[in-house]
């Protein structure tokens, strides 16, 4: 797989994500992202349009383009993007180089976006990033034509990206209220988008008590043209359980965990303070069962962030094909595009989809939604009824293979191709290599099993497991034990406390060192204040000798009459 | 309405008196008190039992003394449990209807009740009420199950109270062994509360207090539905305590202070001279300065008073409209009224002890509130188990938010 594999015991330190905020919508995620303050994390900003991109807060920012669009943006034509981009395609590679973890936020249906959005993914790709693609799809009323290059690009994306999030435009009235300011709906998208950037952020770099990594979140996204369901809810005091739950649930993107029913892989990480229960973890499953169906496969995660304090957050990650989100155009680009499985760059890195029976890799970026289907026809129905065994044990040198060879082959066609189905016969013939022992035509159904025994066991990939295999318990517990010994001595047991003692002799040295004469308030105390024993020296009347009846930090059982007299 | 009378026995194992009381529901659903037996516990500590066979000695006894009394066999009782472990708190539970279904159906009401009774308690603890505060529909406030209506978001706002299982299975166990059946263990301020107020001032925000020997018990009601209950473990056993530990007067001189010159207000006119005592001879045996009497008494309630009140959710003693009902034995003590009014500054209601005599004086007794209580609490229970509603489910409907 990745290079993930060479070293899995790493942590992914927060130095190898760079989140790339690409043309106009990108570039106000990733301010709102820059705004929230993702410590640690790079941002890169890219943009035909000189002036937005000289807005942009980010730190480091790549002007597409400067010859072709002479600092304007890309008018809305995604050729001209596509165009742009792969002028700067060198700057932008030097940047990503090295990155592990690259988030991709770019708004779908414009030039810019569209058009360079399949290109910078693939540059992360070939620099052995794993990449998330954050995209937003048009509003309804820009048009058609907008909408379709925003499928195109999507299309393109789907394949080339390791996970897909779309978010849809129309559904963001849902964030705000109808009276609010349209500047509130975008602003409350962006912030949307960086929620949940953040979310997958902190789940795949900060390792938990029950470890969720980017394996799983890759099985949580597993559909490849998939709508992520994505909440994340936080909250604090009693009941904070369900609170954070309420309000994860409360976004839009799971339509109050409605929409969650359908799912098949839900991802859930919960993060607290170091007061994390364990009930208070069961309590929120079994909620959330109410939610999941039953059959789902729920990857469970918790991490304990002494940050958080009193507060606990809960994220939930899935993804729905977007068939199952009744979007009707969908269905026939799905069909044409789903068949073809040609060799490409995501068919080493994600687990395909089975959820849907269409698989979406289409061989490259290139949009040819209607030519696949003519190579495809033989290749399509061997898959299924040739699941051998093998493939699971061979894939992974396979695939690794694959990726060489591939990597190898992208730098030989770098897009800078005009017609787009030239490239199938290409890869077709960079195809073998990998594969020697099988003609070209089985190594397609290779390609294609890869994945099927995956499916089967959806959490064990093969490669997977190698390269995440953190500790699935780290004892951070030493925290807990630490945390109560301060109580008693901080709060607010003031120093008549001695007398309480008798319950408590040894936990705190504090009240024997200012046994200061005032405190006795009964003359009959004054003889034995010094040593532990004061605890006999209040006397107590008909309570002698009973537990100390401690009440906000008081012992009742004295005579407030004696207890405020000091 | 050839309906039968029932009757209902209420127990409270007090930590300074056992109390049964056998009341009778007439079938106007009036109540008619027809025995008392009351007797000093022993063995019970701040409302929780510590000395079983004293304990049972003394629940035996008061039996035997309420069967006498109302000439009537007891064969199951409400029992009224108190004690500092037990807590209560809010929760609401969200049901969010699903889009193929636009009225409110009764399973979805269920299922909101549902969540709001998943509280998280502590391991340990045990449920002893889950109460429908109110329902909610789509943000709009419903006293009523919404079912039918058109709507959205069902919420169920409940009262939970719990506390140690154990603790409350031994009290249980207690009154098992005597052997008598249990039909319901019910929080003790719970049960003084539906003799307390009536629904007037349940709506229009009330507190109860019921001070008792050794637990002080509250239960605020907001909008005619609980709002909070919990226990302190604090009673007038402790005045005389703190009597006996700063005078240094025994126990029984302490406590016969207590009742006979103890004052809690701040006044400096009760504080003038000395209080005294006469033995039985006449010779004065005690004499304690009246200022420093009052001042332990007053310290001593000032606190409790204050500790109830930190126990309440904020605002909410504001929002008390109909005012604040002092109960239980210690409510009794003199200037408790003027003390509560410095604490809460709202109205405050301090029983009087009954001029004269009989059974139906006892109603009036704020030492057997709790008692009481219980039997208005199985009445309203009996009311809502009641399958036909016809009058009676009427009235059962009126105590809804109070029955779980």
């Amino acid at each position: 797989m990745i290079q993930y594999n060479r070293d899995p015991q790493a942590n992914i330190p927060p130095s190898a994500v760079k989140i790339i905020g690409l043309g106009g919508a990108g570039a106000n995620m990733l301010e709102h992202i820059a705004l929230d303050g993702l410590d640690g994390a790079e941002l890169l900003a890219l943009n035909t349009d000189l002036r937005t991109l000289n807005a942009c807060l980010a730190r480091e920012k790549v002007q597409l383009g400067v010859n072709l669009t002479k600092g304007l943006g890309a008018g809305g034509d995604p050729e001209l993007g596509q165009q742009a981009m792969l002028e700067s395609e060198e700057q932008v590679r030097t940047l990503i180089k090295g990155r592990r973890i690259v988030f991709l936020c770019a708004g779908l249906g414009g030039g810019t976006g569209s058009g360079a959005a399949p290109i910078v993914t693939r540059l992360a790709r070939e620099e052995g990033a794993f990449v998330v693609v954050f995209a937003t799809m048009p509003f309804a009323f820009e048009g058609r034509r907008r909408r379709e290059q925003a499928e195109t690009a999507l299309n393109e994306l789907a394949v080339l990206s390791n996970a897909l999030v779309t978010f849809d435009n129309n559904r963001m009235g849902e964030l705000v209220l109808a009276k609010q300011g349209v500047h509130e709906a975008f602003a409350a998208a962006d912030y949307m988008i960086c929620e949940s950037i953040k979310a997958v952020i902190r789940l795949v770099i900060r390792p938990g008590l029950i470890n969720v990594g980017l394996d799983d979140l890759m099985s949580a996204l597993r559909t490849t043209r998939s709508r992520c369901l994505f909440g994340s809810g936080i909250a604090t005091g009693a009941d904070r359980a369900m609170k954070a739950l309420k309000n994860a649930l409360n976004s839009p993107l799971l339509d109050q965990g409605s929409l969650l029913k359908e799912a098949q892989t839900v991802l859930v990480h919960l993060s607290g303070g170091e007061n994390l229960t364990l009930f208070e973890i069961e309590l929120l499953m079994q909620r959330l069962q109410k939610f999941v169906p039953e059959n789902a496969h729920v990857l469970f995660g918790a991490a304990i962030d002494p940050a958080m304090e009193d507060s606990l957050s809960i994220t939930l990650i899935s993804a729905l094909p977007e068939d199952s989100l009744a979007m009707a155009p969908r269905k026939g680009l799905t069909n044409s595009g789903g068949e073809p499985s040609f060799l490409d760059p995501s068919v080493g890195f994600t687990p395909p989809p089975e959820e849907q029976k269409i698989p979406e890799p289409e061989p490259e970026p290139e949009p040819e939604p209607e030519p696949e289907p003519e190579p495809e026809p033989e290749p399509e129905p061997e898959p299924e009824p040739e699941p051998e065994p093998e493939p699971a044990v061979s894939s992974l040198p396979e695939v690794r293979q694959a990726t060489t060879a591939l990597t190898a082959e992208a730098t030989y066609f770098p897009f800078n191709d005009e017609k787009p189905f030239a490239e199938p016969d290409s890869f077709m013939a960079a195809g073998p290599p990998p594969e020697p022992e099988s003609p070209p035509a089985n190594e397609y159904t290779a390609a294609e099993q890869d994945p099927l025994p995956i499916e089967e066991t959806p959490s064990e990939t093969p490669g997977k497991p190698t390269y995440i295999p953190l500790p699935p318990r780290r004892p951070s517990v030493p925290g807990r034990w630490g945390a109560p010994k301060p109580l008693p001595e901080a709060s607010s047991f003031p120093d008549d406390l001695e007398d309480e003692q008798s319950a408590v002799p040894d936990p705190d040295p504090e009240p024997d060192p200012d046994p200061e004469p005032p405190k006795l308030r009964l003359g009959v105390k004054t003889t034995n204040l010094q040593d532990e024993l004061s605890l006999e020296s209040s006397p107590r009347g008909r309570f002698e000798g009973e537990i100390p009846n401690i009440f906000g930090g008081e012992d009742l059982d004295l005579p407030p009459f004696l207890r405020k007299k000091k | 309405m050839a309906r039968r009378t029932k009757i209902h026995v209420g127990l409270e194992i007090g930590t300074s008196k056992t109390c049964v009381v056998v009341g009778e529901i007439m079938p106007d659903s009036s109540v008619k008190i027809l025995g008392i037996g009351v007797t000093k516990t022993a063995g019970v500590r701040k409302g929780e039992i510590f000395d079983f066979p004293q304990a049972r000695a003394s629940l035996k006894d008061a039996i035997t003394k309420a069967e006498d009394a109302s000439d009537a066999e007891i064969g199951s009782v409400y029992l009224a449990v108190t004690g500092s472990h037990i807590q209560g708190t809010n929760h609401t539970g969200t049901f969010r209807l699903p889009d193929s279904e636009p009225t409110v159906a009764p399973e979805h009401v269920r299922e909101a009740c549902t969540t709001a009774r998943e509280v998280q308690i502590p391991p340990d603890h045990v449920y002893l009420h889950s109460i429908v505060r109110q329902y909610r529909l789509d943000g709009q406030e419903h006293s009523t199950s919404p079912v039918g209506l058109f709507g959205k978001t069902v919420e169920a706002d409940f009262h939970i109270i719990h506390g140690i299982n154990t603790r409350i299975q031994n009290s249980i166990m207690l009154v098992r062994e005597n052997p008598l059946e249990v039909e319901e263990v019910v929080f003790s301020p719970i049960a003084t509360a539906q003799m307390a107020l009536d629904r007037e001032q349940r709506v229009r925000g009330a507190l109860v207090i019921d001070i008792g020997g050794g637990t002080t018990d509250y239960a605020l009601y907001l909008g005619g539905a609980i709002t909070a209950a919990g226990c302190i473990p604090v009673g007038g056993d402790h005045i005389t305590n703190d009597i006996h530990l700063v005078t240094g007067l025994q126990f029984s001189k302490a406590e016969r202070l207590k009742i006979l010159e103890g004052n809690a207000s701040a006044a400096a006119v009760h504080s003038v001279g000395v209080a005294k005592l006469a033995d039985e001879r006449g010779f004065a045996d005690v004499e304690v300065s009246r200022r420093i009497l009052n001042e332990i008494i007053r310290q001593r309630l000032e606190e409790t008073l204050r500790l109830v009140r930190a126990q309440l959710p904020a605002g909410a003693v504001e929002a008390i409209g109909a005012g604040i009902f002092l109960t239980g034995g210690t409510s009794l003590m003199r200037g408790f009224h003027d003390l509560a009014f410095d604490v809460f500054g709202r109205d405050i209601y301090q029983p009087v002890l009954p001029e004269m005599g009989g059974v139906q004086a006892n109603f009036r007794d704020p030492q057997y509130a709790t008692a009481i209580g219980l039997i208005r609490y199985a009445q309203i229970l009996e009311t809502e188990h009641a399958k036909p509603p016809g009058l009676f489910g009427k009235i059962g409907r009126l105590f809804r938010p109070l029955s779980r």
